[in-house]
Order: C-alpha cells, then sequence, then structure tokens
C-alpha cells in the first residue's frame, strides 16, 4: 500500500513501532515493486525451463539489457510527469527528430562529443515546448502532445527529405553495444545509475516533494504557492532529455535513421511507467517502477520472439499490459478510497 | 440587500458599526515593533468581482496582534474571498493591504507566507498519498546541509506542535488520505502553525473537529493570541465567536455591515445585520412535534454491527418522522449511514424496508431501493467537482431525465430542477451552468442537498447536513426537513449539534462508541443537558463542575435557550489502522 515514491518517515524511526507493525511495514512498502519483481522472476524461471539456453544466451541477454535500457531512461521521465498529473506522448517522434538531427550532424563531420551534446540539447528543447504548453497553455497535457507528436513528426520527414541516413560512426555503436561489462552493456548501466541518482532525487530532495505533491492535488499545491508551472517545465524537459539519450543509444544499436525511427516508442516507454506502479492519475509512481516495468515489457517481447510468436500479438499483449497497468493503478486508489471511507 | 453603508444601521448596535474606522488606525506611519493591540494587516477598500458577482465590494478592515478577528456573515458573504485575497490566491480588484502601515502587495501564496501569514482554509486542501509529516512542510520543507529533506528535524518540531493539539505523533507516520476528516484537519492547523506566523487564519476550522478538538484548537488559539500573533477567525457557530473572538466583523454581500469591538457580542445584532433583514428568531423555541411516532415502520435495523465502527445497532424510522442520531464525531454514525447506504458491508444485522428484507450492496441499489445519503464529507464524496451547478443537482435523477421521453438528457427539465432548487436553497450563483466550484463552501452544501431533493425517495439520511451553513439557512434547512417529513418521507438526520437535533427532531436516538446508548422522544420532556450527558457519558457531578472558560476542561455555552457543552474527553480515536 505505501508505493509512494518518497521514502515514508516509517523508516526515520522504526525503532517508535512496534515489531509486528514494522513487519507489517516492511510488507507493505515492498509490496506492488515486490510483485513485479516477483513476477520478473517467475518470468525469468519460466523461460530457462522452456527455452533456457536461448535465453541466457550473451546475445540475447546483452540484446534484451540494452531494450530494457533504452526503456529504461526516459521512463524515468515518464514517471515524474505522470506523476504531476501529466502525460507525454510525442517522445516516440521526438527520437525521431533527435536521431535525424544527429545523424544530420555525423554527416556534417562534427565532432564525436558535440554531436551528442547537440542531440541532447534538442531533446530538452522539445521537452520544453511540451512542458511551457502545459503549463502556460491552460491545455491538457495529452491534447498538447499530441499535436506536438505531429510536429516533431513533421520536421522529422522534412529534415530527412526522403532519404535515410547511414553514416553513423561505429563509435557509437561501441560504447552503447559493445562495451560491456560481462553480458552487460554499459548503457544498461547508466540507465540503472540514472534510476538510483532519480531514486534520491524523488526521496530525499524538496524538488522531489513538490514534484510528488503538484500532482496529488493540484488545488492545494497553487494555494500552498508550490512553482507549479516550473515543476511542470521541469519534468517535461528532462523527460526530453532523457528522450535524447534513448535516441542516441537507438541510433548507437541500428545505426540507420529513417522516418520511422522511434515510431511506437512513446507507447513502451508509458507502458514501462504504468506497468512500474506509476498511477496515471498523477500523486504517485516510483521511478525504481519504471526500470521494472521496461524489464518486465521487453521480457515479454523477448520471450514472444524465443517463442515465435506473430508480432501482431505482441503488440496486442503490450496495449493489454498498458491498460492493466493504469486499471490497477485506478483499482488500487479505489480501494484506498473505500478504506477511506471507513475511518 | 440593505446594507448600502456599514454605518446605516448604527442605531441598533450595542457596538460601533464600522469601528474599523476608529482607534485602530495606526498613528502616522509608525508601529512597525507594535505591541498588544497594534494593528499588523489592513484592507482598504478592497474589492473582488467574479464575473458579474460582487464577492468584496469596498471592504475595510483592521487585524491587530494579539487580538482573536471574527468574522461572520452569510453563506457567499465573501468570507472566504477576504481570506484568499490575503493570502495571495486572488489578487484584489481594487483597494490596498497595509502590513505595519505601508501598503503591501500580496502577489502570490508565497508572498504571503514571506510576511508571515498563514491560513487553514475551509476546504481542506491535503495531499492524500503523501504522508502526514510531507503535508505539514511540503512548502517550506527541512533541509540538511546538503540540502535533503532533513525528516527528523522535521519529525521533531512537528511533534512537538501535535503534543500542544493533543494530537498523536504516531500520526506522523501515516499517509494523510487515512485520517478521518478531523484528523486531517488537525494536521492543516498544525501546517499553519508551523512557520510561527504572525497572522494566521481560520477559516470555518471546527466544523469537522470533535467538542474535545475544539477546545483543544481554542486553547491554542489563545496562546498564539497572548504571543502576540494577529487571528482571523471564521465561524457560523456564534457560541464559538462568544467564547474566543475579541471582535467580530460582519459582512453582507461582500460589505463590511458593522462591526463589534467587545463582549458580550449582541448576537441578535449580528444576525440581523448578516441577515439585513429582520431575523426570523434565530435560537427561537424548539418548534413543537407531533408526539410518538406515525404508523409502521418503513425502516427496521436489527442488530447492525461493523467492528469497530458500531455494534449491535437497533432501531426503526417511519414514514412521515425526523430520527436524529445525536453523539460525539467519531461515534460511527456516519459509518452506519454508510453501510446502510450501501458503501460499507456490515458485518451482521439485519435491514428490513417496508417488511422486505433491504441489503443495498451498493449506493446505485440503495438510491433505487428509495435510500438516499448526504455525506458528511461532501468535498470528497458528494460533489461532481468539474461539473456544472445544475449536472451536479441533477446527477441522481439524472438516469429518470434521460428515460423519459428522449434519449438525451433534456435541457428544460435540468433548467426547472435547478431553478426550483436555487429558489427553494437561496444558492447565490453566477448561473447554473457555472462551475460548483465557484460557490462558496456553503453553497456548495446546498446543491447537494437539492440533489436529494430532486430525487424521489422514502428515506433521506442526512449526515451533519447543515455544517457550514449560515444561520438564516440553517432554520431554512430545518424546515426544509420537517416539510420532507410532513410529505411522507422519512428522514434521519446525523448531527453533532444539540440545537439543531431538538429544532428538528421527532426522535432522538444518542450514539456513543459504536452503540446507541439512550433514546427521547422530543416532546418537551427530554432535558438537552441530559442528552449531551449520554453522548459525551459525564456523569452529572463531573458536567456540573466544569466551568464556562474556553481554558478549563469544557464549556458550556447558552445559545439561544440551549446549553452546548464543548467537553474536553478524550476524542475516540477511529483511524483505519494498516489495510
Ligand atoms: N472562483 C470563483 N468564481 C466565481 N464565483 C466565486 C468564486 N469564488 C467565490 N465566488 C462567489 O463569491 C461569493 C463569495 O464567496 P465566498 O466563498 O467568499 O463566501 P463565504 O462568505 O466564504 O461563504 P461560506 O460561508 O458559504 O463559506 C459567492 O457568491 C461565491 O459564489
Ligand atoms: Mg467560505
Amino acid at each position: 500500500m505505501t508505493d509512494i515514491g518518497i521514502a515514508l518517515p516509517k523508516g526515520v524511526s522504526p525503532d517508535s513501532s512496534p515489531a509486528s507493525s514494522r513487519v507489517r511495514h516492511m510488507l507493505g512498502r515492498i509490496e506492488y515493486e515486490g510483485y513485479l519483481a516477483g513476477v520478473i522472476v517467475v518470468m525469468a524461471i519460466v523461460l530457462t525451463f522452456t527455452v533456457g539456453s536461448a535465453f541466457w544466451g550473451s546475445t540475447n541477454l546483452s540484446g534484451l539489457l540494452l531494450d530494457v535500457a533504452i526503456d529504461t531512461v526516459p521512463a524515468i521521465g515518464m514517471t515524474l510527469v505522470i506523476v504531476t498529473g501529466g502525460i507525454d506522448v510525442s517522445i516516440g517522434s521526438l527520437v525521431g527528430v533527435v536521431a535525424v538531427v544527429i545523424g544530420l550532424s555525423f554527416e556534417a563531420h562534427l565532432p564525436f562529443v558535440l554531436v551528442l551534446l547537440i542531440g541532447i540539447v534538442v531533446g530538452i528543447g522539445g521537452g520544453l515546448v511540451n512542458g511551457a504548453i502545459v503549463a502556460w497553455g491552460r491545455v491538457p497535457p495529452i491534447i498538447v502532445t499530441l499535436g506536438t507528436l505531429s510536429v516533431f513528426e513533421a520536421i522529422t520527414y522534412q529534415l530527412l527529405g526522403g532519404v535515410w541516413i547511414s553514416t553513423i560512426p561505429a563509435e557509437l555503436t561501441q560504447i552503447v553495444v559493445l562495451d560491456r561489462l560481462g553480458p552487460v552493456p554499459y548503457s544498461f548501466i547508466v540507465a540503472v545509475a540514472l534510476v538510483a541518482v532519480f531514486s534520491y532525487i524523488m526521496a530525499r530532495r524538496p524538488i522531489g516533494l513538490k514534484i510528488y505533491a503538484t500532482g496529488d492535488n493540484p488545488e492545494a499545491a497553487r494555494t500552498a504557492g508550490l512553482p507549479i508551472r516550473r515543476i511542470q517545465l521541469f519534468v517535461y524537459a528532462l523527460l526530453g532529455g532523457l528522450t535524447a539519450i534513448a535516441a542516441l543509444m537507438t541510433v548507437g544499436q541500428s545505426p540507420l535513421v529513417m522516418p520511422t525511427t522511434g515510431q511506437d516508442f512513446e507507447l513502451t516507454v508509458i507502458a514501462a511507467a504504468v506497468v512500474g506502479g506509476t498511477n496515471i492519475l498523477g500523486g504517485e509512481g516510483k521511478v525504481i517502477g519504471g526500470l521494472l516495468g521496461a524489464l518486465l515489457v521487453e521480457m515479454v517481447e523477448d520471450a514472444a520472439i524465443l517463442y515465435h510468436v506473430n508480432s501482431f500479438y505482441q503488440q496486442i499483449v503490450l496495449g493489454a499490459m498498458i491498460v492493466a497497468g493504469v486499471a490497477i493503478g485506478v483499482a488500487r486508489r479505489r480501494a484506498r478510497l473505500g478504506a477511506k471511507a471507513e475511518r | 440587500m440593505a446594507a448600502e453603508g456599514h454605518r446605516g444601521e448604527g442605531g441598533e448596535l450595542t457596538a460601533r458599526p464600522g469601528a474599523d474606522e476608529t482607534g485602530t488606525r495606526p498613528p502616522g506611519g509608525g508601529g512597525t515593533a507594535g505591541g498588544v493591540g497594534a494593528p499588523f494587516a489592513r484592507l482598504v477598500g478592497v474589492s473582488k468581482s467574479f464575473g458579474s458577482t460582487r464577492a468584496l465590494s469596498d471592504v475595510d478592515v483592521t487585524f491587530a496582534r494579539g487580538r482573536v478577528h471574527a468574522i461572520a456573515g452569510e453563506n457567499g458573504a465573501g468570507k472566504s474571498t477576504l481570506i484568499k485575497i490575503l493570502m495571495g490566491v486572488l489578487q484584489p480588484d481594487h483597494g490596498r493591504i497595509e502590513v505595519d502601515g505601508s501598503p503591501t502587495a500580496i502577489a502570490s501564496p508565497a508572498a504571503a507566507r514571506a510576511l508571515g501569514f498563514a491560513a487553514v482554509f475551509q476546504e481542506p486542501l491535503v495531499y492524500p498519498h503523501l504522508g502526514v509529516l510531507e503535508n505539514i512542510f511540503v512548502a517550506g520543507p527541512e533541509r540538511s546541509r546538503l540540502g535533503d529533506l532533513d525528516r527528523p528535524a522535521m519529525r521533531r518540531r512537528a511533534a512537538a506542535l501535535f503534543e500542544q493539539l493533543e494530537v498523536d505523533t504516531a500520526l506522523l507516520d501515516r499517509r494523510m488520505g487515512e485520517l478521518r476528516l478531523g484528523h486531517q484537519q488537525l494536521v492543516l492547523i498544525a501546517k499553519a502553525l508551523i512557520e510561527d506566523a504572525k497572522l494566521i487564519i481560520f477559516d470555518e476550522p471546527t466544523s469537522i473537529l470533535s467538542g474535545a478538538e475544539t477546545a483543544q484548537l481554542f486553547r491554542v488559539i489563545q496562546r498564539l493570541r497572548s504571543g502576540g500573533s494577529a487571528i482571523v477567525y471564521i465561524s457560523h457557530r456564534f457560541e464559538e465567536l462568544e467564547a474566543i473572538a475579541d471582535s467580530v466583523t460582519v459582512l453582507t454581500d461582500g460589505r463590511v455591515a458593522g462591526a463589534f469591538e467587545a463582549r458580550p457580542f449582541d448576537l441578535d445584532a449580528i444576525v440581523r445585520l448578516m441577515s439585513g433583514r429582520e431575523t426570523r428568531g434565530y435560537g427561537a423555541a424548539p418548534a413543537a412535534h407531533r408526539a410518538g411516532t406515525t404508523g409502521p415502520p418503513l425502516l427496521e435495523v436489527e442488530g447492525f454491527t461493523l467492528r469497530p465502527y458500531f455494534e449491535d445497532v437497533s432501531w426503526r424510522v417511519s414514514r412521515g418522522e425526523v430520527l436524529c442520531f445525536y453523539g460525539q464525531v467519531g461515534a460511527g454514525r456516519t459509518e452506519m449511514a454508510k453501510a446502510l447506504f450501501g458503501d460499507l458491508r456490515p458485518t451482521a444485522g439485519t435491514v428490513r424496508m417496508e417488511g422486505k428484507p433491504l441489503a443495498a450492496r451498493s449506493p446505485r441499489q440503495a438510491i433505487r431501493a428509495g435510500v438516499g445519503y448526504l455525506p458528511e464529507d461532501r468535498k470528497a464524496e458528494g460533489i461532481f467537482a468539474t461539473q456544472a451547478i445544475s449536472e451536479n443537482i441533477v446527477a441522481t435523477v439524472l438516469g429518470r431525465i434521460v428515460a423519459r421521453l428522449a434519449r438525451y438528457v433534456r435541457r428544460s427539465e435540468v433548467r426547472n430542477l435547478t431553478d426550483s432548487q436555487r429558489e427553494a436553497l437561496q444558492i447565490k450563483m453566477a448561473g447554473p451552468s457555472a462551475p460548483i466550484s465557484s460557490l462558496s463552501g456553503g453553497g456548495q452544501q446546498k446543491v447537494i442537498l437539492g440533489r436529494w431533493m430532486v430525487e424521489r425517495l422514502k428515506l433521506l439520511v442526512l449526515d451533519e447536513p447543515t455544517r457550514g451553513i449560515d444561520v438564516m439557512t440553517k432554520a431554512q434547512f430545518h424546515e426544509i426537513i420537517r416539510q420532507l417529513a410532513e410529505e411522507g418521507l422519512a428522514v434521519v438526520v446525523i448531527s453533532s449539534d444539540l440545537p439543531e437535533v431538538f429544532e428538528v427532531a421527532d426522535r432522538i436516538l444518542v450514539m456513543r462508541r459504536g452503540r446507541i446508548v439512550a433514546e427521547f422522544a422530543n416532546d418537551g420532556t427530554a432535558p438537552p443537558e441530559e442528552v449531551l450527558r449520554q453522548a459525551v457519558a459525564l456523569d452529572q457531578a463531573d458536567a456540573g463542575a466544569r466551568g464556562a472558560s474556553a481554558n478549563g476542561n469544557g464549556t458550556i455555552v447558552d445559545v439561544g435557550g440551549v446549553s452546548v457543552l464543548v467537553p474536553s474527553g478524550d476524542p475516540e480515536e477511529k483511524e483505519v489502522t494498516g489495510q
């Protein structure tokens, strides 16, 4: 039940509560993430016994972890956006824009690091546009980002001019895909590090508290004088920047920029966030959930491939996971409201 | 209304009308570090309109250090608007605010905080999914040297305040949404006090507090006053004004209609000023009631149980009868009503309606069986917050309006229903299509009552129906309740307001700690003191010994001939523990 992202103050002085309630509290604390981790473990076991060698083979495992990393990084930002009560469906086409821009920059032989920086700046810029319209435009986030989705798509087509870009330096593939610690790509380690940093921010920094408050009760937050607009701007810009990192990884993974690069990516990321326990109604969600959600989503996809399931069904499964994730979140909240009625 | 200028009715007043213009004006420009009674904040010629609604016009009022300033006024008089302007939530259209004698712009809530203003707003503004501690500190958290949230430090500060308010510090570890309303309110009060504010505003803080919690709050307010804080206090309960206020400013239709600077306040004059018309007699003798119950029981409840809220509760109510459940906050009355309404599942007991078993498993089923319930927590349970007023009124009849004749919601019918309720309840609104959130707190309550009045019911359960309702409208509500009964409805009223109980009830059941402990017929033979005593379980000597001071252990105040005890016994703790 204790699934909000802040480290609840119960942990602060456990000695003040009796042992039984401490145990119950610990159980409560791991509840949702615990179940999720359990599901992931069960899936891994099932995969081990059915297609074991294919699953644990280093090619499959590294590929899986890279996919998880690519989803997890923006899922962090998506979690924060959803916690504030927002949503961003434009990030797939933002990946396209970033990919095209860095592709063109590589073509122009700009220095490698500069290209990466340009990519991230473009991502943050796209996020700022979303955030600014949400904060000042009084337009619902889903509408705003549906709009920018089209705009970003148009920009991609325009810049790409109907051709593909294939002059991506091998250097990028090297650091994104090939540099590994055992079977674990550095990209995955970067993703986990980012999860750790943002978990800390959400649990321990004042900004984290304000982000939760903004989504939990916007009216109260406004009355309390919280900088709601700056917070919105921040989370969307952050999501934009993290999306750019995902775009860099995507281009490193498949060094080819096409008009369809990034397409439908937003679905996977939103799935990772809501499956990870972030409530679509705002106010609750954990960054770590984004990682677990990404793991689950990608494992399902991986299993589908290993079992040779038609990709048509993969889409259905992804859709079902989003719906289930949202439904569980809403149901949990309703259950809690019911509990409250039993004051 | 009549009150064109606030000097108009001076002749009838015991106190000086427009006293804000006299005496308390700061001498010259000095007095930044004034002592007790020195003006701290002052509104000068403040006006505020919402579209065509004039919420405030040309309001002058001064708040001085070390004094409790009460503001009284009808629903929609502009009290909350005034508070929101002081707190930087709203900006005035005209006029200015002076703090320590110098004009000050309060551009945002943050600016108000920086000036040392704090408020407990009428609508409980809580973050349900955050911890209680986080709720208190969200706007100004304690930080460690590295800028992290310093929870141990926040905990220490909050715990000290909780002890002052006599709230269990274990609540600090709970999620806000798990707390019952009264405790949420106490947390919000703690939140307002945490900053050592110089001006502290309470907008109807006690409407969801128990008597004991109210007494505790009053003690804290006394302490703040001695500490030199300026306090603004809004309440519809006149006995509270008597107990706590140093002065009363009356707002009528957004204007200052008068001010009273010294106790005892002339309550009749206040009521006259509030309404701008002759009073119908606030606190008049209880209406005459028909003796006994009429006819066979409509609803029979036997052995109804849901621990720990209520246990083995049995009662019956007939058509045309008004049955009141009186008791302390937390006595289990709300939970019992919710179980009846299908919102909670009782573990034992039977309910029969017209002899046939009734086990509503959802509010929908209950409504279909002819049972209506006006909830206590209107913000969370009663309102479709983003919908228009008219839609809120017709929310439950919607099915019927649609079913009849047309497959779309018939606009004209909606309009008729809205208009009739607006008339009957005197709801101040810009128009039926305005959002319900634009209504004053009391106005919202009226809309929800209006919703049940348009529904065709056999039994209507009203949970604290007049909480947050001004005295004039209250009398009107009581009339409506009596009228509904006369039309053949069985009405169950849950109320913690003793004068109200005696005003409307045919029969009174007293609940204490989840059980029915006494029954009285309201035929003039039931002594109010005895009813009260049953509810709080004080023995006679104990009750008699309690003094009439807000600093004592309990306060007995005489309101319109009815004694009201604000006791200070232990509030009954009814919190959900870990699910
Ligand atoms: N945001 C808003 N938009 C439109 N009208 C509003 C808004 N807020 C308040 N009003 C109107 O202004 C008037 C004053 O409202 P206010 O909330 O100040 O009343 P109040 O004195 O606090 O009443 P109550 O005792 O019921 O709380 C009412 O007529 C109300 O409908
Ligand atoms: Mg109000």
